[in-house]
């Protein structure tokens, strides 16, 4: 820690120069002293009520079969595979902020860091639900582990389906370390401001005795650097291997080797497009504006403009391939089951609005933040992170079930209709999401304070006699 | 009977280190320790019987039944023995087969059928047989499904105030008793009895003691699907009851008009055996026969035809009639009398010129070798007139034959039912045998059985399986038996008769038609295992050796070696003909607002006797690939005409009969304003699957419009009816799927094609090699020599599209129905499925492709790298396993199947469909019948499981065990897969490849050979051969082989 300000010659400190150290704690740390106020429970109870119809929804698939979803043959995979891939892409940003960030030195992401992170951890056991209730038997599936058994058989350690096993576990375990290892300072905080025993044993007990001192802070640095470290292959590993499901099988529209670096552009575009809806919202509810100022939001909206632009590519490059590759079936499923053009019976193909829902608002929203109007404009940046979440989830909806439907045979050509217990699932794991993640920011800080302490212009130990605007000597962290 | 010594434990050599299970044991003296131990563990108290091979078995397997069956003095000779005391040979675990017959349409069809501890659970052809030779048909494999079929009646009931009240057979003797003494009294008038065609000679020898007992008793005989008008036809041709017997691998030539000679005519797997006998050429220089077909419908036979003439049924008449003068004028054929009364007729309207002129120099030139083929819908004239043609060109006696009928015989010159409706009215009926069909749901609408039914004074008995919709109208409701139940006998369409044994007592007190037959006749004796041995005694004429004669007949499923003597000369009796002929107008052709429809024997229902089989139900109809429901199909032109698209349901409307309503279903290639219309659909009391599935379409069927009927009027009606399709999308895009190629063009040396001696180098094969190259493998390629390489053929050429092997393999599998709502989902549990694709630009006049797709057992499984838990995994011989057991159903392996034959248990299917209300339930329980047809060697799967054709491999493992039992290796084809068994026209192959004699190693290597989907790198073991097409160039003239009328 303790390093610039400043990113760029010129450029005005991310954070307000009357933002006092106890400001920064006092407005952070009360959120969780304070009762919640009204937006709180109104986002709450909802998020509890469709908690509530996820765990019917599956007792009910799991008492009946997978036979209460619309999957069938050929489309084996469909809403469950693809909320997976969808939820897993959204974890993506949080270690990307708190990890990749933080190596390269972006101070402006202590603001959004921790909130990210908790984002990440509650949507990897989101995605986390799906491949362990879409086994046809769920009672089964720790024979996807490589648990010594009577049986004596290991896992098969050739299926991507296994990598994933290790790859989401992984990613998860390091993901609630990371976080919680940067939680340990800031629970201290709220530990030393509690006012009654219960709170003080509570958060006493998690903050590990912590009592800041110098000692306490090299060794935190270090180790939270070496998580650094360790989660930022991760970010590119995880979704990665989740691609590599598609790309290592032999079905056109799967079998594509620019899967992994598609799909990790993908899902840093919706990570950050979902930390910014829930940003959005939490620093009106909790009036944070000035430690998440339009400057943080702007920057992300940049981010999402970047990997927007690659997903782009990626899109345009797969119709690319498709015509250079000369194979008949590929080049079918991206005409046809795609953009849809008729087939050989003269009927448009059934999902070319899925298709084009998709270039829409992954492709075409995303460039509205080449205009500082729009990108500083909240109502829109709001509107436009919601659109990309959608796209994204219909980017791995078209994967899926588009290049199901229709492959080799046309004599086993299929259709996917959802039905009730799959929306249901869906929209529960968005209250289970919800619910988790209003639990935290109700009762852990919400925001990093020590590193947002250490971003502020004050933690400069020249600030005092820098005129902004000159150049002060960037400090290497120690 | 083996003749292997019983291994024995000899006492322990001195100094043996002593092995104690208990301290008792320890103690006590070694050699009491051994006896103890002796008796209670006797060695060889299973003697295994393998070391006897498949005939030796069945011979001895016969034998005993004929032992326990008639051996015994002491005992009933009508019973069969319950397992109380384990019977001599029968190995528990190991299956028994049993040779029965079983009627089809006048046919007889041999069977052998497998046995478990009792429990027949597959049915197979019988090779012995001349009918089958070893294949069967979709119903014979689905039949033994009905045997178990829950919704079976399960006692006699009488009907009390419209309710039924249960009864026994105690209670109906005495009803019968007191019946019979009071026609008795008066020579039987007012009796009546309502019969199905039989060709049973022991049912046919008591319905004439009936006829004696009671001399004013009237038999009437009605059957919805029978072969009279063939049988009227061939007596006007030759004033005598004969039969045809066709030798259709003798055929150069073959002229079907309007018949579905390949799957529901009479005699369809004998002719589907022989037809495809040649057309299956190993090579370009192979003989191969045309097939021409003229039809107003789109059957199956129509799609396996060369060249297709879309004509309405009523055109058929004058078609055949200007080919007859064609014949006369032009090539001199002898018609005599006949001449006279086609000549002048000319070409009738729709009929292309060349469609006369070419076929018939076609028939002319290849004479003896072109026989003419006409279906039942047909009236008897037509056939009269085939019989003309077919005896001019010297066809019968050559690749047809002539055999007496045995319906010819006394006891069959029966009335009819519409008499006996009129009867009824008039009050001349007081007692009515129903024994068998189901009148009230398949008689003609202007027969009116119900009012009469209803009457005071009328007693009425029905003696059938279920207690359907005739029973609901009927006094008195007794139970049949299934024919895998009974005694009886049959005579094939030869005259060749065979013994129907039970495999099972009846499950519930019922008895068969010859039993009920024989109570009424009066016997004292009427138990059918009497009346048979009676029968064949009389018929095998042997005097002292009976038994052993008897014991031979059971065994190998025929009585006797042969059968009957075809007609020596056969001739012509032209003048009946032609007076047969000239009461005939021409017939309109239909229009828009006059439409013609056509009855089809259902691929599935057959006539609705299979209405209450999840396995028919739910078995795709090879033209519409339609489950779960029939339609009334209509060409493109015709729809479009009328305003009309798939799934709107439509009303039918003709003159003297009653409307319908149906959804339309567009099937390309139909013959224009024509509505065929599907049997067997739309039953009220079918039972819990059958129930209202479909549409009947009885009431627009009358006598006068049984076969076809015209002056129907079609309108559209706002509803909509789901027409639920196994298989979607029709075309295949232009991918070398189903490849085929023309063969002319190759044998004749066209000089556009020179060099071309092989099917591999025709311009179709050839534009296909060069995407067929197969990837090269990525890893290192296991070596299979030295242990068995399983693979299959499947000869495109030859398959007919009959669907025998999709329900044989539903049988040998214990592969569940999922109903109409999950078909419709799209999650049918079929391990093998016949693909059906149209080819050609022309959607009037396309050609048909027919696929059957199981598991390809790729050497490269995309399927199992991807599987996490290592459930599908490959097998030292090569095959692709599945272990239900470690299978979590994460469904990876089904996406990664490039040809989608992985099946997922999306629910638990096996109890789903079968409540008694017929309301589908995951957690509802399977009846105990059904559970009883499950092959015991193969897994039951339970929902969440992956599935999927394993080349049979349960088979594979017992003949595995029985020959290392027996110190040998496998023989060549000592066994094949279900598919295999079951395809009449031997389409599939299955064996070892590495085997250079076995079947499956000479088709593979058949230059029209292919790999479906090679290019993917999957090296699949299953090979196709491509289908060879026989189209005749000078019919061809640059245009598709099939035309409009």
């Amino acid at each position: 820690m303790g390093a610039d300000v400043i990113k760029e010659i010129g450029e005005r400190p991310v954070y307000p120069e009357d933002a006092s150290f106890a400001h920064v704690t006092e407005s952070v740390a009360r959120v969780t002293e304070n009762p919640a106020p009204r937006g709180w429970w109104m986002l709450f109870l909802p998020a509890v009520a469709l908690t509530g119809g996820l765990f019917a929804a599956l007792a009910y698939l799991v008492t009946f079969g997978i036979g209460s979803w619309g999957n069938n043959h050929p489309v084996g995979w469909a809403w469950d595979i693809t909320n997976f891939v969808w939820w897993i892409g959204i974890g993506h940003a949080g270690t990307l902020i708190s990890a990749i960030l933080y190596l390269f030195r972006q101070k402006w992401r202590t603001s959004i860091n921790r909130f990210a992170e908790a984002m990440t951890i509650f949507a990897v056991m989101q995605a986390g639900l799906f491949p362990a209730i879409h086994t046809g038997r769920p009672w089964f599936d720790y024979y996807l582990f490589p648990i010594p058994n009577q049986m004596g058989i290991w896992p098969n350690f050739k299926s991507p389906l296994m990598w994933d096993v290790f790859a989401v576990s992984t990613y998860m375990t390091i993901s609630i370390i990371f976080w919680y290892v940067g939680l340990i300072p800031d629970l201290a905080t709220i530990r030393d401001r509690s006012k009654s025993r219960v709170r003080k044993a509570a958060y006493g007990f998690f903050a590990l005795g912590w009592r800041g001192s110098t000692r306490h802070w090299l060794h935190y640095e270090r180790a939270y650097l070496i998580f650094a470290a360790i989660s930022t292959p991760l970010v590119l590993s995880v979704h990665s291997v989740v691609s590599f499901d598609f790309a290592t099988s032999v079905i056109p529209g799967w079998h594509t080797t620019i899967f992994p670096p598609y799909f990790v552009a993908g899902a840093v575009f919706s990570g950050f497009a979902l930390v910014m809806t829930l940003m959005l919202i939490a620093r009106q509810v909790f009036s944070m504006q000035d430690l998440v100022s339009i400057k943080h939001l702007e920057l992300m909206n940049k981010f999402m403009l970047a990997t927007g632009l690659m997903v782009g590519y990626a899109y345009a490059m797969e119709f690319f391939v498709a015509w250079y590759s000369g194979n008949e079936y590929e080049q079918w499923v991206f005409l046809h089951n795609r953009l849809g053009l008729r087939d050989g019976e003269g009927n448009l193909g059934p999902y070319w609005w899925a298709y084009f829902a998709m270039v829409f608002c992954n492709v075409v929203v995303p460039q509205s933040f080449w205009f500082k109007r729009l990108r500083t404009s909240i109502p829109w940046m709001f509107v436009a992170t919601i659109l990309i979440n959608i796209g994204m989830w219909f980017e791995r909806f078209v994967i899926i079930v588009t290049s199901l439907h229709r492959d080799y045979l046309p004599s086993s050509w299929g259709m996917f209709w959802p039905t009730a217990i799959d929306i249901l699932l869906y929209l529960g794991t968005f209250g289970f999401f919800m619910t988790l993640f209003l639990l935290f920011i109700r009762w852990l800080p919400m925001i990093a304070i020590a590193e947002v302490k250490a971003a502020l212009p004050h933690a400069q130990p020249h600030h005092d006699d820098t005129a902004y605007g000159a150049s002060p000597a960037p400090i290497a962290a120690e | 009977m083996s003749r292997r010594k019983p291994f024995e434990f000899g006492p322990a050599p001195k100094g043996t280190p002593m092995v104690w299970r208990s301290l008792e044991e320890k103690h006590r003296d070694p050699e009491e320790t051994r006896k103890l131990a002796e008796t209670e563990f006797p060695t060889s108290v299973v003697e295994p019987a393998n070391l006897v091979g498949r005939r030796a078995f069945l011979g001895v397997t016969g034998a005993s039944a004929a032992v326990a069956f008639s051996g015994c003095i002491r005992r009933p000779v009508n019973e069969i023995l319950p397992f109380t005391e384990q019977v001599e040979y029968r190995v528990p675990g190991a299956p028994v087969h049993y040779a029965t017959v079983a009627e089809r349409r006048g046919e007889a069809i041999g069977l052998l059928v497998e046995s478990h501890e009792g429990r027949p659970t597959k049915v197979e052809g019988n090779p012995v047989h001349p009918a089958s030779k070893g294949g069967t048909d979709a119903f014979a494999q689905a039949s033994v499904l009905d045997l178990y079929d829950p919704d079976r009646s399960p006692a006699p009931a009488r009907r009390v105030d419209g309710a039924w009240e249960e009864a026994s057979w105690d209670e109906f003797d005495k009803v019968l008793a007191e019946l019979a003494r009071s026609h008795e009294g008066n020579g039987g008038d007012g009796l009546r009895l309502l019969v199905t065609p039989s060709t049973s000679p022991s049912v046919l020898r008591m319905r004439e003691q009936v006829r004696r007992r009671f001399p004013g008793a009237r038999i009437h005989r009605y059957a919805s699907v029978s072969d009279q008008n063939a049988l009227d036809g061939a007596r006007v041709a030759f004033g005598e009851h004969v039969r045809p017997v066709y030798a259709l691998d003798q055929a150069q030539v073959v002229l079907a008009l309007d018949s579905d000679f390949l799957v529901t005519e009479t005699g369809a797997v004998r002719n589907a055996r022989a037809f495809a006998e040649r057309r299956r050429p190993a090579s370009p220089q192979d003989p191969m026969s045309r097939l021409y077909v003229v039809e107003g419908t789109f059957s199956v036979t129509g799609g396996n035809a060369d060249h297709r003439l879309r004509l309405p049924s009523s055109q058929v008449e004058a078609y055949l009639r200007a080919l007859a003068a064609e014949l006369v004028t032009k090539h001199g054929v002898e018609l005599a009398e006949v001449a006279g009364a086609v000549r002048g007729g000319g070409t009738p309207k729709g009929v292309p010129a060349r469609w006369v002129k070419v076929v018939a120099e076609e028939l002319a030139t290849h004479q003896g070798r072109a026989p003419i083929l006409v279906g039942e819908r047909q009236p008897a004239r037509v056939h009269a007139l085939a019989w003309a043609l077919n005896h001019a060109l010297g066809n019968v006696g050559a690749s047809v034959q002539l055999v007496p009928a045995p319906t010819a015989a006394a006891g069959e010159g029966d009335a009819d039912l519409a008499s006996l409706a009129a009867d009824l009215e008039a009050g001349r009926v007081r007692t009515l045998f129903i024994l068998g069909g189901n009148p009230a749901y398949d008689a003609p609408a202007d027969v009116n059985l119900a009012q009469g039914l209803a009457k005071d004074g009328v007693l009425s008995v029905h003696l059938s399986t279920h207690r359907d919709e005739t029973s609901q109208l009927c006094n008195w409701h007794l139970p049949m038996t299934h024919a895998l139940e009974q005694w009886g006998d049959l005579r094939a369409l030869d005259g060749t008769l065979a013994i129907q044994q039970p495999l099972i007592a009846p499950l519930y007190p019922a008895r068969s038609e010859l039993e009920v037959t024989a109570m009424l006749a009066g016997l004292e004796a009427w138990r059918g295992y009497g009346l048979v041995r009676a029968t064949v005694r009389a018929e095998g004429g042997v005097a002292g050796a009976f038994e052993s004669f008897w014991r031979r007949s059971l065994h190998s499923g025929v009585v006797g070696a042969a059968g009957l003597e075809p007609l020596a000369e056969p001739a012509v009796r032209s003048s009946d003909v032609v007076a047969a002929l000239g009461a005939a107008q021409a017939a309109q052709a239909p229009t828009k607002d006059a439409l013609e429809v056509v009855f089809l024997v259902d691929y599935g229902l057959f006539d609705g006797r299979h209405g209450n089989n999840p396995w028919m139900l739910e078995l795709p109809n090879t033209m519409t690939k339609t489950v779960w429901g029939n339609a009334a199909w209509l060409s493109p032109k015709t729809a479009a005409a009328l305003g009309v698209r798939t799934d709107d349901v439509v009303r039918l409307s003709r003159q003297g009969a009653r409307d319908i309503e149906i959804p339309v279903f567009v099937l390309p290639g139909h013959a224009d304003w024509v509505v065929t219309l599907p049997l067997g659909w739309g039953r009220s009391s079918a039972g819990r699957y059958g129930n209202g599935v479909g549409f009947d379409v009885h009431p627009l069927r009358t006598r006068d419009g049984f076969g076809f009927a015209s002056g129907v009027r079609l309108e559209k009606t706002s509803g909509s009816h789901k027409n639920v399709q196994s298989q979607e999308h029709s075309i295949m895009e232009g991918r070398p799927i189903a490849i085929d190629a023309t063969r002319e063009p190759v044998r004749t040396g066209d000089p556009r094609y020179a060099d071309m001696p092989a099917y591999s180098d025709s311009p179709e094969f050839a534009a296909y090699r060069t995407v067929l190259a197969t990837t090269p493998p990525l890893w290192e390629q296991v070596d299979y020599s030295g242990v068995n390489k399983w693979g299959m053929t499947i000869d495109l050429s030859a398959c007919t599209g009959c669907n025998a092997c999709v329900v044989a393999c539903q049988a040998e599998n214990n592969i569940p129905s999922v109903g109409r709502t999950h078909a419709a989902l799209g999650r049918m549990m079929h391990w093998i499925r016949l693909d059906r694709y149209f080819v050609g630009m022309d959607e009037d006049n396309p050609l048909v492709a027919l696929q059957p797709v199981a598991c390809q057992q790729c050497e490269e499984a995309p399927c199992e790298n991807v599987c996490p838990v290592n459930a599908t995994v490959h097998s030292p011989e090569g095959l692709n396993d599945m272990s239900y057991n470690r299978c979590v159903g994460t469904r990876y392996c089904m996406n990664n199947c490039p040809y989608k034959v992985r099946k997922f248990n999306y629910l638990n299917w096996n109890t789903y469909l079968h409540s008694e209300d017929g309301e589908p339930r995951t957690y509802g329980d399977m009846p105990e019948t059904l559970k009883m047809q499950y092959n015991p060697n193969v897994t039951v799967r339970f929902r969440g499981v992956m599935e999927k054709c394993t080349y049979c491999v349960q088979r594979i493992e017992r003949h595995k065990v029985v020959a290392k039992r027996e110190k040998r290796s496998l023989r060549t084809d000592e066994f094949t897969s279900a598919c295999a068994q079951a395809c009449p026209s031997s389409a599939i192959t299955f064996g070892n490849l590495n085997d250079a004699d076995a079947a499956v190693t000479r088709w593979a290597a058949v230059d029209r050979s292919y790999k479906l989907l090679a290019e993917i790198g999957t090296q699949p073991r299953t090979t196709f051969l491509g289908k060879i097409r026989n189209p005749n160039p000078a019919m061809l003239q640059g245009s598709a082989t099939t035309e409009a009328g």
